[in-house]
């Protein structure tokens, strides 16, 4: 049945192409949206996933690390209280703004860690993090030098950050938060300086334990503080994803569009494989009359379903991933992880079993008699 | 001679409008191994009904139906299925052939269909196509054959199997007299004295090809007679 059914719709070129664009645009809308979506919940936390550490504290009130409080120097002897905890690193993560060269203001993200391996949270494009130890020295990513004004040769350049003249010692690559505000790294000291932190106050602390079993008795020992919160990283971050998720829509709009994809998909693989079924009647029907079972008839369209999913979903896919590969250099976040692969084609098998639905239905109710009259 | 399919007290009805319609009504029927029996009578007699429920593709409203010794009323669907895929040979008046594959596919997938190796299927497929004349044609697909020569696939279809019974339903109706006569022939040497085969038809210039001619009107037999093959 494989060959009568692969080959059939090879036969018709005209549908089987149609069919194959409409699997292909299916695919494509799904793995791209899984992709931006993936993008999205990584770009909404990618501080606490570059930061790593096994605990975060805040200050109490705290929903997501994008509106945290400044927490005082002192808080830090209560951090450091456990016997597990091995350090706790000071960040500064804060609104601030750039006046470029142009006169125009941009908002950015001041991101102040300690200075040196390992704490710069993402890989450089250009410098060393060593780079950034003398005073005002700054990571711009290499996204955003043309919107902060920096056209060429950006080592060694200045720039305006709250009227504080910086220096940028190093380049970062893909720093993007999905708010599209630029990234700009510096050591918490000067961190402080381009914002409005007072000495030694930090936004979060960012704990190291000898033993990540006890984060659970770390983050009760914190939390006794009634002015602190203290999260296990994960916990944190998965809290930050589902708070932009839910008060963006984000995941509403491209659940949508991937929809959209799938209908049209769906519509053009059903139609598709029922006219199939629908031209090869008689043919079909005498399969039956010899002896063939129904549900070995039901064959043709299932190979057909199969054919039509494994060739557009491929090209569909591939598709996805150069359109990645693209938007990427546009500083556009798509993660197409084997998870994200996996689900686009459990997705698009969904909707060929869907699709095919009709006109499985169609063959089986299919009388072996009929080809007598 | 043996009979491979009996009917007796063979009825069928449809529901029409609210009304039972009764469109063979009470046929007692053997066909006989080493018979070519030709099955005529006008439009709406119930020909093809009555060839359909004595093939098991249609179940009776009443009667019973034995096909080589098996009584059709207590098989299972599957179990029917079964039997015609080991026994039953069909041609019909169109092709039915699938235009996407060769002559030969069109006659090994039914081959493969009983489970055959494919080789093997091939094989007898291009022994089947060579006794009806088209062993230079097994590569062509049906739009690249004639009429006759696209029937000739369809008998080689239905002979590969070697079946034991054989049913037709008009199979020279859309053929011109020359290819007619060529099916006729072929089908004419499927009957040996362990085989038999039923065709439908209105043409009676078929009888010279029958062992038996039956004539159908309104749903009953009302002639039996023998043919003048």
């Amino acid at each position: 049945m494989l060959r009568i059914a692969v080959r059939s719709l090879i036969h018709d070129r005209s549908r089987l192409l149609a069919a194959l664009a409409g699997v292909a645009f299916a695919g494509l809308l799904t793995a791209v949206q899984s992709g931006l979506y993936e993008g999205f919940l990584y770009t909404t936390s990618s501080i606490v996933t570059r930061m790593g550490g096994d605990v975060w504290v805040t200050a109490k009130g705290v929903r997501v690390i994008d509106n945290m409080e400044p927490l005082s120097a002192g808080t830090r002897s209560t951090v450091l209280q456990h016997s597990c905890t091995v350090r706790a690193r000071p960040l500064v993560l804060a609104f601030s703004w750039v006046r470029t060269r142009e006169g125009s203001r941009e908002n950015v993200r001041i991101v102040g860690t300690e200075n040196g391996e390992p704490y710069m949270p993402w890989e450089l494009a250009r410098g060393l993090p060593t780079d950034l130890a003398a005073p005002m020295r700054v990571a711009v990513d290499e996204l955003d030098l043309k919107r902060l004004g920096i056209h060429d040769g950006p080592i060694g350049d200045s720039l305006a950050i709250m009227n504080k003249r910086a220096y940028i010692g190093a380049v970062s690559r893909r720093a993007r938060s999905f708010t599209l505000l630029p990234f700009i790294f510096a050591s918490v000291d000067d961190a402080r300086r381009m914002t409005q932190f007072s000495d030694g106050e930090v936004s979060a602390w960012v704990v190291d334990l000898r033993d990540p079993a006890c984060a659970s008795d770390v983050v009760r020992m914190i939390e006794r503080n009634p002015e602190l919160r203290a999260w296990r990283a994960d916990e944190l971050r998965v809290e930050t994803q589902r708070f932009w998720m839910e008060s963006s829509g984000a995941g509403a709009i491209l659940g949508f569009s991937a929809l959209m994809g799938l209908l049209v998909g769906g519509v053009i693989v059903g139609q598709t494989l029922y006219s199939a079924v629908r031209d090869h009647e008689p043919e079909l029907a005498t399969l039956r009359a010899i002896g063939a079972s129904p549900w070995r008839v039901a064959r043709f369209v299932g190979w057909q379903a199969l054919f039509l999913t494994v060739v557009g979903g491929a090209a569909g896919i591939v598709a996805a991933l150069g359109l990645g590969v693209l938007a990427a250099r546009g500083g556009m976040e798509m993660i197409f992880s084997p998870a994200v692969i996996l689900k686009s084609v459990l997705v698009l098998i969904g909707m060929a079993s869907f699709a095919s639905a009709l006109s499985v239905r169609r063959v089986l109710a299919m009388e072996p008699a009929k080809v007598f009259r | 001679m043996s009979a491979l399919v009996t009917g007796q007290g063979v009825r069928r009805s449809y529901e029409a409008g609210g009304a039972s319609l009764e469109v063979v009504r009470g046929v007692d029927i053997e066909l006989r191994a080493g018979e070519l029996t030709l099955l005529m009578g006008p439009s709406g007699s119930g020909k093809t009904t009555l060839v359909s429920i004595l093939a098991g593709l249609l179940r009776p409203s009443a009667g019973t139906v034995e096909l080589l010794g098996t009584p059709l009323a207590t098989v299972k669907e599957r179990a029917l299925a079964a039997l015609r895929l080991a026994h039953v040979g069909f041609v019909f008046q169109r092709d039915n052939l699938f235009p996407a594959l060769t002559a030969l596919d069109n006659v090994a997938e039914v081959l493969a269909l009983k489970g055959m190796p494919r080789r093997r299927a091939l094989e007898l497929a291009r022994d089947a196509l060579v006794r009806v004349g088209l062993g230079d044609r097994l590569g062509h697909v049906p739009a690249q054959l004639s009429g006759g020569q696209r029937q000739r696939v369809a008998i080689a279809r239905a002979l590969a199997p070697n079946p034991r019974v054989l049913f037709g339903d008009e199979v020279t109706a859309a053929l011109d007299g020359t290819s007619a006569r060529a099916v006729m022939e072929l089908l004419r040497t499927f009957v040996t004295p362990e085989t038999a085969a039923v065709i439908v038809t209105h043409d009676p210039r078929l009888e010279r090809y029958a062992d038996r001619v039956v004539t159908m009107e309104d749903g009953m037999l009302v002639a039996d007679r023998r043919g003048i093959s």
